[in-house]
């Protein structure tokens, strides 16, 4: 089975037609995934304004991991499972969407800093646990945890401007959504009969 | 209102974003996204000091001051950000249900947030004293939930169909 028939398997699932049908489904994944998503950008964050000398500087950087982290990942679990829910309501759109590609590159990448965190700076946490800031390898780190985290969310948008939600039937047409990536009026409404294979812009 | 919004769509700042909103909007959303995350996190720590979850190691009051910088100056981040939106998508903002019902939660929100931490600030002992009741952890989850809804409504916008016949963006 190639990975077409598979997207296309996905989005024909139950799951993924009610959520695609539904008014309420998909604005509420997608607004849930932006909420738990705030949390692990935020939690984040603090760690490493904390490895920075930013902030916090004069706490246990290890006490300050260990309470943070749990919340992190817990909250990182529910924003892949939105978003799992978002992408199989139009998984071919997504998977040939740039910012989409992009934005999982990205997501392995942090998940590389995270590592090279671990098998670097964490190693002689004993030393710089109560310093205001980290050896320059967890500095290294969070700077670019920052801006992996903050082009994610950059690239997130961008999916959103670049695609259409693969709503079998579309919301209102009068809506003031304007087409500015694609310029020209608005959609007219009329439900597409398959959901896009062609990205079609749309302002989100 | 609606006149109000398509006038200001005809003023020059207006006219600017428009004709550069491919980068402008995206850009100055992630940034409102960014400032999410902040002031999220931050409210989220102190909350999870309240609630004796997280940083028991300092008082109440040394964990708002440390974060009251930030929530402080974010909030005002996203007022910026938030009225260059509505600037730049005047219609798209301003006639829409969940932006009223965002913006609603968003006063209650502020007021709220603001004058517990100026509070704790001041009265740092008082507070800790009464940490472990009730109604000072209901008051800080509740507190919690409005920001939440104020996230969930400003993703809305973008689909305010979502209310159905309220919303006035679907006009027939």
């Amino acid at each position: 089975m190639d990975i077409t028939s598979f997207f296309q398997s996905l989005e024909a699932t139950g799951l993924a037609t009610r959520i695609r049908d539904s008014q309420f489904a998909f604005p509420l994944i997608e607004a849930t995934h932006v909420f738990c998503f705030s949390l692990v950008f935020g939690t984040i964050a603090v760690i490493d304004l904390r490895l920075l000398g930013i902030a916090s500087s004069q706490r246990s950087f290890k006490r300050m991991a260990s309470d943070i982290l749990k919340w992190t990942w817990a909250a990182f679990a529910f924003t892949v499972l939105t978003g799992v829910l978002m992408f199989i309501t139009n998984a071919r759109v997504y998977y040939h969407n740039f910012y989409f590609q992009t934005k999982m590159v990205l997501l392995v990448l942090a998940g590389v800093n995270m590592l090279v965190f671990e098998l670097t700076a964490w190693r002689t946490i004993h030393r710089w646990d109560t310093a205001p800031s980290a050896p320059r390898a967890g500095k290294a780190v969070a700077i670019l945890s920052l801006s992996i985290w903050i082009g994610v969310i950059f690239m997130g948008r961008l999916i959103g401007f670049t695609t259409k939600p693969g709503a079998v039937v579309a919301p209102p047409s009068n809506e003031n959504f304007d087409n500015f990536l694609g310029g020209g009026a608005p959609d007219s409404g009329a439900p597409p009969a398959t959901p896009p294979t062609a990205p079609a812009p749309d302002k989100k | 209102m609606k006149e109000f919004a398509q006038w200001l769509s005809t003023t020059s700042p207006s006219i600017y974003i428009q004709n550069n909103n491919a980068w402008f909007i995206p850009t100055v959303q992630s940034i409102h996204i960014v400032g999410i995350g902040i002031i999220l996190g931050s409210i989220f720590m102190v909350d999870l000091r309240v609630l004796g979850w997280a940083g028991t190691d300092q008082t109440l009051q040394q964990t708002t001051n440390r974060f009251a910088p930030w929530v402080t100056g974010t909030l005002v981040m996203m007022l910026i950000t938030g009225i260059l939106m509505v600037i730049g998508e005047p219609v798209r903002e301003l006639i829409t249900l969940s932006f009223w019902m965002k913006m609603s939660l968003v006063a209650l929100g502020t007021v709220l947030t603001l004058s517990f931490q100026r509070s704790v600030q001041k009265h740092g002992a008082q507070w800790e004293e009464r940490l472990h009741h009730r109604s000072v952890r209901w008051m800080v989850v509740v507190t919690f939930l409005i920001w939440i809804c104020v996230i969930l409504l400003g993703r809305l916008i973008a689909y305010d169909h979502f209310w159905g016949s309220w919303s006035p963006a679907a006009i027939q």
